[in-house]
Order: C-alpha cells, then sequence, then structure tokens
C-alpha cells in the first residue's frame, strides 16, 4: 500500500497504523502511551498527526493506514498541540528530577548517586561517579564547604545526610585497598594541550582532557604536584600521602608531567605554541599575597601567608616564637593561625576589622580555630610595624563599621585615638590572594594578557578563553580564592571548552536546566513527603579532640568505618529520580520546549509511596495514566484504575495493584513512561554519565532470551531487553530481568585457592596452575590418562566447552569429559 | 528443538502436546508463548501428573501417572493405528521399520494403558485423535520426560509418535526438547561429551577422528569415556583419582549427593573452577576464580539451536579468568599448546570443524543469533530441522517396550516423589541466591501434598515434614494442594537449605546414562516444629 509521510512516497503493509508506517519508515512520532499496539484509556494525543482531507488531528497510533493517505508528522499546529498536551500532563506530575544535593553541588555531581552506591556497598563505583566531575574527591571530601549538605531535604526530617564524610569514605576505602579505578579513556586524539600549574585546576584540566584522548602535559613550578592543596593546605586537614595517591589517581589516565617548570623562564606562551600545542590553559591559581600596605610590612618576621604556610608544609618553617598574629580573616588566616599552634606559639590571635560573622572564612574553621585556642581581635586594624629587642610591636587602631555606603555595604573605620600595641614574635598575613602583582611575566603573549582590576586573568566565563586565541585560563587565577570545587568546576569546563574548540565540534549543548521538584525551597516542599520516616540522626565523623590534635599536624577527623558509612548512605532519602535517564515526559517535555517551571507541575504528594512488591516501587505522583503498565504485562497481573477525572479528563484517584498472577517478570517497570514505577534495586539515579549498553544472552535456563546490559563504569546497573530480537522478542522471566546480582556479589572468587594442611588458602595463578599440571601429569604417568575424569560446564560458553573437551582429549588424552546435559 | 520457539509466538502451530514439561516455571518465556497462542485459539494437550497453569487451561489434561509415558506413548499409536489416524504418506516416503513399530505397540491396547498411566481410556482416544488430526502439531518435552531411567525410551517414543503422525520436517510441528541449561545445547554440540567429538560424532567415525587429529596435530583416545553420572562409582572403585570439574557443583546437584560426597573425599586430586566456592569447591585442592558471563565474550546455543552472543560487559572480580584463558594456560603447562588471542578465534577454529557450525561467524551474529545448522556463510539459518530428509536419511522407528519405574512405593516408602524447578530460581540458586529479592518471592520450598494424603498423614497446612527415601532425609514445610496428584509429594529442588537431592535416585537410563530425578519413593514424617 502507497502513502505519503511528510511527502515521502512509503510502501506500506496494508492494515496497520499510521504510527507503525512510520515507524517501520524511521520516522519518529512522538507518543507516550502505546506499547505492544495499546495505548491509555485517555490517550496521550502525542501521535496526532494531520491527514490531507481529513478535518483537525488524527492519532496515529489508531488510525489504519488508507491507500494513498497523505500524512504530515510535523507542523506548527502539531506542535502547539503537542506542547499542549504535555504540559497538561506535566501539571500533576509531582517529582524531582534531580535531588537537590545533587542541583546544589557546584560540580553537578551526581550526589545522590554516589551515596546510593555507598549503601549498596559499591565504593569503587562511587568514587569513579565522583571523579565524572571532580576529580579531587580525597581532597574535596576533606576541605568542601558542603554547599550540598544545606540543601538536603532530610533537614525536614532531622539532619541532612552527611554527604561529605560518604564522599571521603569512598575516597580512602579504595586508597585503603589499593583499588585501581581504571578510568576509561577514549581513543587517542593527536591533539597537544598544555596546561600550566599542577594544582586542582591544573590537574583537573589535564585529567579531563586526558580522558577526552588528549596528550597532555602539565608544567609545574614547584618540585612536586599539588599546587595549594600540597603547599596551603596543612595535613591536619589533608594528610600528604592521601593527596600523593589522590595525585598518582589523577595521573593513571596518562598526562605527562614537567616539574621545576617557571613560566616566563622556563617556558613562555609563544614556546608552547611553537612546539605544537594545540591548546594552553592556565591554571596557576593566586599565588601572589595581597601585600600589606603599612609601614613595617617587610620586616622578616612579617610572613605573607601562602609563603608561611609552603613554609610550614615543606617543613622549612623556622621559630615562630611565644606569640604571633594573624592578619585576616580568610580561610587561609584560619589554616595559617591553627598552623601557629601547632608549632607550639602559645598566644596566636586573628586580627580583623570586622566582627566575627563577617569573616569570610568557612565558620566551621572559625569554629574550629577557637577550638584549638586561637583568640579573635575584631574589630581592629594593624597601622604599624615596628621591630623591637623583644620582636615586634604591632600598632593597631580599634574600628567601627561606618555608615553604608552606596551598595548597602559598612566598611570599617578607624576610630580616632584608639591605638594601643600588640607585641608578638611573628606576623602572618592573609589579605587574599591574586594571580600576580599585575605583570604576568614572559614574551609578547604574557605582556597582552588581559588581567581583570584584581590582578586575575580575564577569561570569558562561559568558555574559559582569554583575549588571545587558544588560551585558557580556569580556577583561582580568574577569580582569586575559592573553593577547591568551584576551582574544580571551572577546570573541568574549560576542559570541555578546550576539547570541543580543537577537535572542531562546535558549541557545547550545556547542561539542561530542566527539572521538576517538589519544592525549590524548603518552605515549597510539603511535610507530607516525608510521612512514615523515622528520625535517625546522622553518624557522627570521628575527631580527635582540639587538646588534643592541636598538638601535632595529624588529621583531625578520622573518617568514617564502612558501617557508619553504610548506615548513613541509607539515611538517604533519594529525592531524585532514579528513572531520569529512562523518562519518556523529561525526554518529549525537553524536545518540545516544555518548560514546567513556567507551565505548572505538581505541588503536592497525593500518593503514598507503595513499596509492598518485592521488586518494584511504586510512586503514583509520579503516573501520567499512560497505562503502559497496563498494556505491557503479559500477564493480566496489573490492575490499574482511577476513580474519577477531573475537568480535563485527568484520573484521580489513581489506583495499582499488582495481583497475584504476577510473575515478577518486570516488564511493566521498563515500559514504565516515567519514575512513577522503579526497579527497587536501581538506587542510583544515572543523571548525566555516560552508559554503555551491552547486548547478552541470558545465562539462565535454555531458553535464549536476549538480554541488555547497562552498565556504568564496571557497574552492571540493570537488565533490560530489546523488543525487537529473536528469540524472546522482549519478555523476560524474573530471574532474567533482576537475577544478575551474583555477577558482582561479595562472594565472588577473586584468587586461585590451594589446599595446604588441610585449608584452602589464597595463592597465585603461577602456583595453582603449576600444582594442577604437576598432579595431572603424575596421574597420567602412574595410573594411565582415564584416571583422571572432566566435568564441563553448561553454564559457560561454546568456546569454553570446546577448548575444555580439547585439553581432556589432548593435553590428558581421555574421553572421561561430560557435562550435565544428563542433569 | 526441531522447530523453533517463535512458532509458538507467530502462530504456527496449531496444538501443542506438552509432556513432563511446565515451562511457566522452567521456560518462562516459552511458556508465555505458548499461553499466548493458546489465547489466539491454539489446542492444549498437557500431558503432567501435577495440576501446572497450563494443565489448567488445557482442553484436555491427562493426569499420568509418574513414569507411565512410554506405555502411554505406545498406547496412544496403537490407538492412531487401530483408527487409521497416521500419515501413510510420510510414513511411506520418510520412515523405515514401521511394521516392528506396529509389532511393539500392539501389546499396548487402551484398556491396559489405561491401567498402567491411570488415564481413563476414553481420555486416551480423545489424545490421540487430536494429535493425529491434520494440522501443525508440536510436542514439546522438559526434563520432565529425561530424568528417568527410562528417558531415552520416551524420547524415542515421542519421535516415533511424530513421525507416526507426519508432524516433524513442518513449521509449527516438531519433536522439541526444552533444555535446562543457558548453554546445554552448545556443550553438547562442541563434544564435552564422553561418547561424541565436537559436532556428534561417535568415537567409532574414522573420518571424524581424521578431521580432529589433523587440526589438533595429537592422537586422539578411542577409548570410551565415562559419563558424569557414572565418574563416582569409579572414583569410589579407584579407577579415576583425578576430577576436573569446571563450573559445576555435583555435590548439591547430583542425585544421591552423599555419594557424591564421598567420592570427592575419596580423590586422590580435584580441581574446581568456578565463580562462587561451592560445596564441590569446598572438597577441593585446588579452587580457580573464573569469570562469569558478563565478564567475557563467547557464544551460547540455546534450546532451539540459536547460536548467540554474549559480550564482556564488566570486568571480572579480582584475578578471576575467562575459562578459556585458565585452559590455555592450564594446556602449555602439561605440553599441548592452546594458543589464542580471543574467543572470537577459538570460535573460527569451531567453525571450521563442525558442519553445522560452518557458516557462523561473529560478524554474522552481532545483530541477531543464527540456528544451526548453518552450512555456508551465505545460508540464513534453520529454524526447522528435517523438512526434507532426517540426518540418517529415513527416520527410523525404534519402538521400546514400557518399563516400570525403578523404585516404586511399597509399605515402607509408600508415596512417590517428583521435583521440579521453581519459577524465580535456578538450580541450587549459588546464582538466584545472591539476589535479596528473589529470597522475598520465594523463601522457601515446600513439599505439595495432595489433600487426600494430607488427610492420612494428619498433615496441616504449612506442617514441617521430614521426607525420607532409602538413600536421605530432607525437612521442609508442607502446603496441601491438589496440584500434587495422589500418592504423590512434589517439591522444587533450587533451595540450598532444602538439599531434596538427597532423596533422589541415582539409577542410570542404560543410553544417555540419565538419572532417574524424577521419582523414587519416599516416606513422610509430619513433625512437631521446625527441627534443629
Amino acid at each position: 500500500m502507497k502513502i505519503t509521510i511528510n511527502g515521502n512516497t512509503i510502501i506500506a503493509e496494508p492494515g496497520i497504523t499510521i504510527l507503525e508506517a512510520a515507524r517501520r519508515s524511521e520516522i519518529q512520532i512522538p507518543t507516550l502511551c502505546h506499547v505492544d499496539g495499546k495505548n491509555s484509556e485517555i490517550p496521550c494525543e502525542l501521535c496526532c498527526v494531520e491527514v490531507a482531507g481529513r478535518e483537525g488531528l488524527v492519532r496515529s497510533c489508531d488510525t489504519p493506514i488508507t491507500e494513498g493517505m497523505e500524512i504530515t508528522t510535523e507542523s506548527k499546529a502539531l506542535l502547539d498541540h503537542r506542547k499542549k498536551r504535555l504540559a497538561r500532563l506535566a501539571e500533576t506530575h509531582f517529582g524531582d528530577c534531580k535531588a537537590p544535593c545533587n542541583i546544589t553541588c557546584p560540580g553537578q555531581i551526581n550526589v545522590q548517586g554516589y551515596i546510593a552506591h555507598v549503601a549498596k556497598g559499591e565504593y569503587e563505583e562511587a568514587v569513579r561517579l565522583v571523579m565524572e566531575r571532580n576529580p579531587f574527591p580525597f581532597s574535596v571530601g576533606r576541605v568542601c564547604p558542603r554547599f550540598c549538605e544545606t540543601r538536603c531535604r532530610r533537614i525536614l526530617v532531622d539532619e541532612p545526610v552527611s554527604i561529605n564524610h560518604l564522599k571521603r569514605f569512598v575516597g580512602d576505602w579504595c586508597m585503603t585497598n589499593k583499588i585501581d579505578l581504571k578510568i576509561p579513556t577514549e581513543p587517542r586524539t593527536g591533539k597537544r594541550i598544555a596546561v600550566i600549574g599542577g594544582g586542582p585546576a591544573g590537574l583537573t584540566g589535564a585529567f579531563y582532557l586526558a580522558r577526552k584522548g588528549h596528550d597532555v602535559t602539565v608544567f609545574e613550578a614547584a618540585p612536586k604536584l599539588g599546587g595549594m592543596l600540597r603547599y596551603g593546605i596543612p595535613e591536619y586537614k589533608v594528610p600528604k600521602d592521601v593527596l600523593d595517591y589522590e595525585i598518582n589517581t589523577i595521573l593513571q589516565v596518562g598526562i605527562s608531567v614537567r616539574l621545576g617548570q617557571n613560566w616566563g623562564k622556563n617556558f613562555t606562551l609563544q614556546s608552547l605554541r611553537d612546539q605544537g600545542y594545540d591548546a594552553t590553559l592556565i591554571a596557576i591559581g593566586a599565588p601572589v599575597d595581597q601585600p600589606l600596605e603599612i609601614p613595617g610590612a617587610n620586616l622578616p618576621s612579617v610572613i605573607p601567608a601562602s609563603k608561611f604556610l609552603r613554609a610550614v608544609n615543606t617543613e622549612q618553617i623556622g621559630i615562630c616564637g611565644r606569640r604571633a598574629a594573624v592578619i585576616g580573616g580568610n580561610n587561609i588566616a584560619m589554616e595559617a593561625a591553627r598552623s601557629l599552634i601547632r608549632l607550639g606559639v602559645a598566644d596566636v590571635t586573628i586580627i580583623h576589622p570586622r566582627p566575627k560573622t563577617e569573616m569570610s572564612a568557612n565558620q566551621r574553621s572559625i569554629r574550629q580555630a577557637a577550638g584549638e585556642g586561637v583568640q579573635f581581635l575584631l574589630m581592629a586594624s594593624p597601622v604599624n610595624i615596628t621591630q623591637t629587642a623583644q620582636g615586634l610591636d604591632m600598632e593597631l587602631m580599634r574600628m567601627k563599621l561606618g555608615e553604608p555606603d552606596d551598595k548597602g555595604l559598612r566598611q570599617p573605620e578607624a576610630i580616632p585615638g584608639s591605638s594601643n600595641i600588640l607585641q608578638v614574635d611573628t606576623i602572618v598575613t592573609s589579605l587574599g590572594q591574586m594571580s600576580c602583582d599585575g605583570t604576568i611575566y614572559g614574551g609578547e603573549l604574557e605582556a597582552t594578557l588581559e588581567l581583570t582590576p584584581a590582578n586575575n586573568i580575564k577569561a570569558n566565563p562561559r568558555t574559559s578563553l582569554t583575549n588571545h586565541a587558544g588560551i585558557y585560563a580556569a580556577g583561582d587565577v580568574t577569580s582569586g580564592t575559592r573553593s577547591v570545587i568551584q576551582t574544580v568546576v571551572a577546570a573541568r569546563r574549560a576542559a570541555e571548552n578546550i576539547h570541543l574548540q580543537v577537535m572542531g565540534s562546535g558549541k557545547d549543548a550545556g547542561e539542561g536546566r530542566f527539572n521538576f521538584s517538589r519544592g525549590r525551597t524548603f518552605d515549597d516542599v510539603d511535610l507530607r513527603n516525608f510521612e512514615g520516616i523515622k528520625v535517625k540522626l546522622r553518624e557522627k565523623m570521628p575527631t580527635r579532640s582540639p587538646e588534643i590534635c592541636s598538638q601535632d599536624f595529624d588529621e583531625i577527623k578520622t573518617g568514617f568505618s564502612e558501617k557508619m558509612a553504610r548506615r548513613e548512605a541509607q539515611r538517604c532519602l533519594s529525592c531524585g529520580c532514579t528513572a531520569f535517564d529512562r523518562c519518556d515526559l523529561k525526554r518529549l517535555s525537553i524536545d518540545h520546549g516544555i518548560d514546567p517551571n513556567k507551565t505548572g507541575m505538581g505541588t503536592k504528594p497525593l500518593y503514598a509511596k507503595d513499596l509492598r512488591h518485592p521488586l518494584i516501587a511504586v510512586d503514583l505522583n509520579k503516573c501520567i495514566y499512560c497505562q503502559r503498565c497496563l498494556n505491557s504485562c503479559k500477564y493480566d497481573a496489573l490492575e490499574l484504575s482511577a476513580e474519577s477525572y477531573d475537568e480535563q479528563g485527568r484520573p484521580l484517584g489513581i489506583k495499582l495493584v499488582f495481583n497475584d498472577k504476577c510473575v515478577n517478570c518486570g516488564a511493566c517497570v521498563d515500559n514504565c513512561s516515567t519514575g512513577a514505577l522503579n526497579k527497587k534495586d536501581c538506587l542510583v539515579p544515572i543523571v548525566n554519565e555516560e552508559v554503555r549498553q551491552v547486548r547478552s544472552t541470558c545465562p539462565y535456563c535454555g531458553a535464549g532470551c536476549q538480554i541488555l546490559l547497562k552498565v556504568k563504569g564496571n557497574t552492571l546497573m540493570e537488565v533490560s531487553s530489546e523488543p525487537d530480537l529473536a528469540p524472546n522478542y522482549g519478555a523476560l522471566c524474573v530471574k532474567g530481568r533482576f537475577g544478575h546480582k551474583f555477577v558482582q556479589h561479595r562472594d565472588r572468587l577473586t584468587r586461585p585457592l590451594i589446599r595446604r594442611a588441610g585449608q584452602l588458602v589464597p595463592t597465585t595463578w603461577e602456583e595453582a596452575l603449576n600444582e594442577v599440571a604437576k598432579r595431572f601429569f603424575d596421574l597420567k604417568a602412574q595410573y594411565g590418562p582415564d584416571s583422571i575424569a572432566g566435568f564441563s560446564c553448561a553454564r559457560a560458553t561454546n568456546e569454553e566447552n570446546y577448548l575444555m573437551q580439547k585439553f581432556m582429549r589432548t593435553a590428558i588424552g581421555t574421553n572421561n569429559i561430560d557435562h550435565c546435559a544428563r542433569l | 528443538m526441531t522447530n523453533s520457539i517463535a512458532d509458538a509466538k507467530d502462530g504456527k502451530t496449531d496444538l501443542f502436546l506438552m509432556i513432563g514439561s511446565n515451562p511457566d516455571t522452567s521456560h518462562p518465556t516459552i511458556g508465555l508463548r505458548i499461553h499466548q497462542a493458546v489465547d489466539r485459539g491454539a489446542k492444549l494437550i498437557v500431558v503432567d501428573p501435577r495440576r501446572t497453569r497450563l494443565a489448567e487451561r488445557a482442553d484436555l489434561w491427562l493426569r499420568i501417572k509418574p513414569g507411565t509415558d512410554v506405555a502411554f506413548l505406545n498406547g496412544l499409536m496403537q490407538i492412531i493405528i487401530e483408527e487409521k489416524l497416521w500419515d501413510q504418506q510420510f510414513v511411506a516416503e520418510r520412515t523405515e521399520d514401521f511394521d516392528y513399530l506396529c509389532s511393539v505397540i500392539k501389546r499396548y491396547p487402551p484398556p491396559l494403558v489405561a491401567e498402567i498411566t491411570g488415564i481413563p481410556e476414553e481420555q486416551l482416544y480423545q489424545c490421540a485423535r487430536m494429535y493425529a488430526a491434520q494440522g501443525r502439531h508440536a510436542i514439546y518435552h522438559g526434563m520432565g520426560i529425561t530424568h528417568y531411567v527410562t528417558g531415552t525410551d520416551r524420547v524415542k517414543s515421542i519421535a516415533n509418535l511424530a513421525m507416526l503422525c507426519g508432524k516433524v520436517g513442518v513449521e509449527g510441528g516438531g519433536c522439541n526438547p526444552l533444555r535446562g541449561q543457558n548453554n546445554v545445547q552448545g556443550a553438547c554440540d562442541m563434544g564435552a561429551l564422553f561418547n561424541s567429538l565436537p559436532g556428534y560424532g561417535g568415537l567409532n567415525s574414522d573420518e571424524m577422528f581424521k578431521r580432529y587429529e589433523d587440526a589438533w596435530k595429537v592422537t586422539l583416545p578411542r577409548r570410551p569415556g565415562k559419563p558424569a553420572t557414572e565418574v563416582w562409582d569409579n572414583v569410589l572403585k579407584g579407577e579415576i583419582r583425578g576430577l576436573y570439574i569446571f563450573g559445576e557443583d555435583p555435590a548439591v546437584a547430583d542425585p544421591n549427593i552423599a555419594h557424591v560426597q564421598k567420592a570427592l573425599e575419596k580423590a586422590d586430586f580435584v580441581v574446581v573452577q568456578d565463580i562462587f566456592l561451592t560445596d564441590t569447591a569446598k572438597a577441593a585442592d585446588v579452587v580457580l576464580p573464573a569469570a562469569c558471563y558478563a565478564e567475557k565474550d563467547g557464544t551460547f546455543a540455546c534450546t532451539e539451536r540459536r547460536v548467540q552472543r554474549v559480550r564482556k560487559a564488566v570486568e571480572p572480580p579480582g584475578e578471576a579468568r575467562p575459562d578459556w584463558q585458565i585452559f590455555c594456560e592450564l594446556s602449555r603447562k602439561m605440553g599441548y599448546e592452546m594458543k589464542y588471542n580471543s574467543a572470537q578465534e577459538i570460535f573460527e577454529e569451531i567453525c571450521s570443524l563442525l558442519p553445522q557450525y560452518k557458516g557462523i561467524t561473529y560478524a554474522r551474529l552481532d545483530k541477531e543469533g543464527l540456528q544451526w545448522p548453518v552450512p555456508d556463510e551465505n545460508h540464513p539459518g534453520t529454524p526447522t530441522l528435517h523438512t526434507k530428509t532426517f540426518t540418517r536419511g529415513k527416520g527410523l522407528f525404534v519402538p521400546e517396550d514400557y518399563l516400570p519405574p525403578v523404585e516404586l512405593p511399597c509399605e515402607e516408602y509408600p508415596l512417590s516423589f517428583t521435583t521440579g524447578r521453581d519459577l524465580a530460581r535456578y538450580n541450587f540458586s549459588s546464582m538466584t541466591g545472591k539476589t535479596p529479592e528473589i529470597d522475598l518471592i520465594s523463601p522457601e520450598c515446600f513439599a505439595e501434598v495432595n489433600p487426600v494424603d494430607a488427610e492420612r498423614l494428619g498433615l496441616k497446612e504449612k506442617d514441617w515434614v521430614r521426607l525420607t527415601s532409602r538413600r536421605g532425609s530432607v525437612a521442609m514445610r508442607a502446603t496441601i494442594t491438589d496440584k500434587s496428584q495422589e500418592g504423590t509429594i512434589f517439591a522444587t529442588y533450587n533451595h540450598l537449605a532444602t538439599l531434596v537431592n538427597l532423596l533422589t535416585l541415582d539409577a542410570l537410563d542404560r543410553l544417555s546414562r540419565s538419572p532417574e530425578y524424577k521419582l523414587c519413593a519416599i516416606k513422610v514424617e509430619v513433625l512437631p516444629g521446625r527441627p534443629s
């Protein structure tokens, strides 16, 4: 039968529907409710098309084709209609696409995902998931300001999940267990990228560029990599062995490193270009201290913070005396003060011209510093330092906050005549960091590199491109000091842009902001969401007491035990939708430019979650009544009904019941158009990570069902099937869809075992195989080859069965080979 | 299977005759297609002592006494001949020894068969007429046929029946054994058999020996090997001293496992290559950790002879290795070089040697599998076997007489015991038991007792019982159901906590050497509570 679709003539089988005819011609018509030739009793109507000679729109899913039919699948009217339908469905859809923690994280890390991995004991995969977006889980897990935890919905129940401690736990677990993370890299591109700076920004950029297959070389001025993490953050926060392991893990993706290379001295931007680097990323951080501009600031015992911390971290610090002052209220000032305490300085005072609440340092750090005995002299500012025989005399003025300026900020002002003298032995100044002192040394390119008024390098915030082609800058070098995670994000984005540029592959699509939400602020979130959730306070991080830990540079927080981590991970409320990667409502809404923030979405839960089915979790708040679950069930096992309908024709009072005909095959879940049905075990939402789909054959019975393994990193996430493949054409049983946890079960044999003194003990492959070869050889020599019998395996592959019998018939020389065919 | 699973799905089969097979639990996706075919109007005959889901909806359900299938099949053929319902043209053109068949089956008149099988005469006639009628009629059978000492007799009798009625070699018809394990077909194809080289050649075929000796550059042994089921006796006799057990757990899976465990202890040297530390592995001298299906490349051949790909999706845990690499390394150490760089290279060797696999390549299997025989690279595969001729030319009728089951109920062991598979579990749960949700779905196995027997035993629902055979005993809870025939107790064999193979019988079929798993005599004792 001849028809035309969008002007193309198509020969189609008579009797089929327009939708089927289009599908067979690989013309996409959107639909939300159609499955197995059936649609919802309230059709989604997204599949509507125009048919020449017919009034109005026609549903393609239940309209058979007729000879000469002229069909249009795309038009303004159809688009408007589909948008209207999608918006209407979205209005009652209630749930979170992404969890608030994920959205709040500057790195957009799939927080819920790695917590779920922890809950399942998949620590290695948790680290790989973090490293998709942050290559520094060990350090960030120790120093992150934890933006995510401030938005954790668990706050509405009791306390937020200790997200950051979990990140640290999985990193440390991998380090303790010497896990090779086997981070995959893409095929080589042949492009060369230079990265200036081997701190968090530089290494992040290098890591993501190397994963993309580029040849990356990091140029670092210091003798070791790590930047501020090594030379700025003291050991009691990030131990050096942890940092070494972390950096080593990053380098394993294949990054060249050149240490002791000073920019402007050993190389210039031009020399890098001349050496054939396709792009350069400047990531030197903000190494230059803001100077203290008062008399006496250059005295030898007045030390800029970065110099001081570098000396502390390289154990080259001299004697600091009994009394010290730290000028500044930022995070670095806190670390300087706490280091001074650990160096045995009896009186350490932080001097700041504003009140404590207006210090830029993290309040947690301020509290810890105070706990360790650091004193605070607030509303004071130094005006003069003089060297005396006893040490330093620092003249301070008392300050007050002036009237609000144009921006409403109250600047501190000196109170006239309020001066007094503080006697100290050492002063550390921490007034902020910048990328340079106003000049970048090197050649022509350096001299013309555009700077910001704060002496940072100016780079396009979206592309990270500087004013020179092919030269990018990211991290503190462009922004001044920020948290490690913010630096990491900036460098990762720069890497993505460099990749696109060197590959000539156009603009980054960017990350969609599409999101259904159960409430953007805590006030918006309906407390009925949490009914039935029992209070369970967070695990306390084991911490050395301030009195003890302030006496040495050992780490303060000793980390969660495995049990604590598992318990803490189980507190996660799993806000984000675990159907994120398969939701058709989301996919079609994005395709049609629907923004539920504008068109409306559900605002309160109408249904309690139903967890009665052994394998399937039901959340009817997300149900759009497409009835694909019902229509895909081959066993009549699902009862889905609505009590009534609203004026728009949408169902109210939805009921979904699995009856006793249910054989747990799970076809309904794999056909759900949203996250209303979910596999209970699939706790890890797949947000933006790459997932591999591997086709295989079910390892259970002889039916030979074709299965599709969804794999992330090295973890088998889920098993489903494809509808068009023989012999099962999409059908699976409970084992085929759910029975694959044995693959990555802890009881798997991981090492050869050999019996020694009556016990099976681990051994090497070499020893195990030598033993087998020797013993078989001896038996064969003594009793003949027929004294050995082999059992082959009806679960293993043809190739392996073939080799097993070949081995028995050749290497052993017997026909004593059989398998369980008769069993 | 002579035919394809798709026959059921695509409406090519007009009638299903199911004997000793419960695909709803053993081959669920095939069971589904049969249900769907019946929904669409296909006829269904179920021959099963148990009231299965298919039995409940069958046009005809013959509740046969366990172990009497040969008598039943012979009786059916006798009626077909008596009523002249057989396919005279097919028999004349395609078969041999029809007269011999007639001479044997005439010893099975319907009244006698009704008495042996417990199936009313009238139902025997109905069944014979329905099956022999015009149409595409398929026989499906499972382990309920083969797991008997007379297993091969039954399979031959099924073939006799299908040939007699001309139901072989046509789409939608055939004899369709549903094979148990994912690659039991392939393991047979590959010659992991004591009596056959790869590609099904007896040990007396000079041509095959030459082919393999040339390819493998070695003189091959022609002495007959020992079947797996006879290994244990031979170990206890001291004939066999070394065991290489690859991916099997006979310490729980074989019949009469107490006997197996004794043999494992006696053997001089036992190597187990597996993915878990099974009970068999615990008794080994060396245990080699293997990669599982998701960690390696290769192929499986399923019950419809379809060769399909298995692909590496994740890395094996720790130092575990794909089995093929272990064989290569071990063989090298034993002085016989086997060198392959990939599973694909092995497959290429297989296809160069096996006529059935000749036209198969990994490239051709990329999207969908192929059903052997595939004689050349352009051949589309063979969904239906024997359409023009049988492998040996003409189909040979091999009638067999009925032999009663080995162990019939007696005064001391008054009940029959039979086993089957639980839908959610697979064999002894070494794999399915690692998915906690499956434990929720199927937490334990029950002895299924007919209400009449329950009353006689004074048994209440969910009471604990101890089942005892001449070989051992096992305790479980009981459920009272008319799914079980009076006099027969059924239990699934998939729970490691309830090793029903302590009861089962290790008597063997004289040809295939399959054990009589499906029937033994037991006594039942009701316990006051869970035994300690």
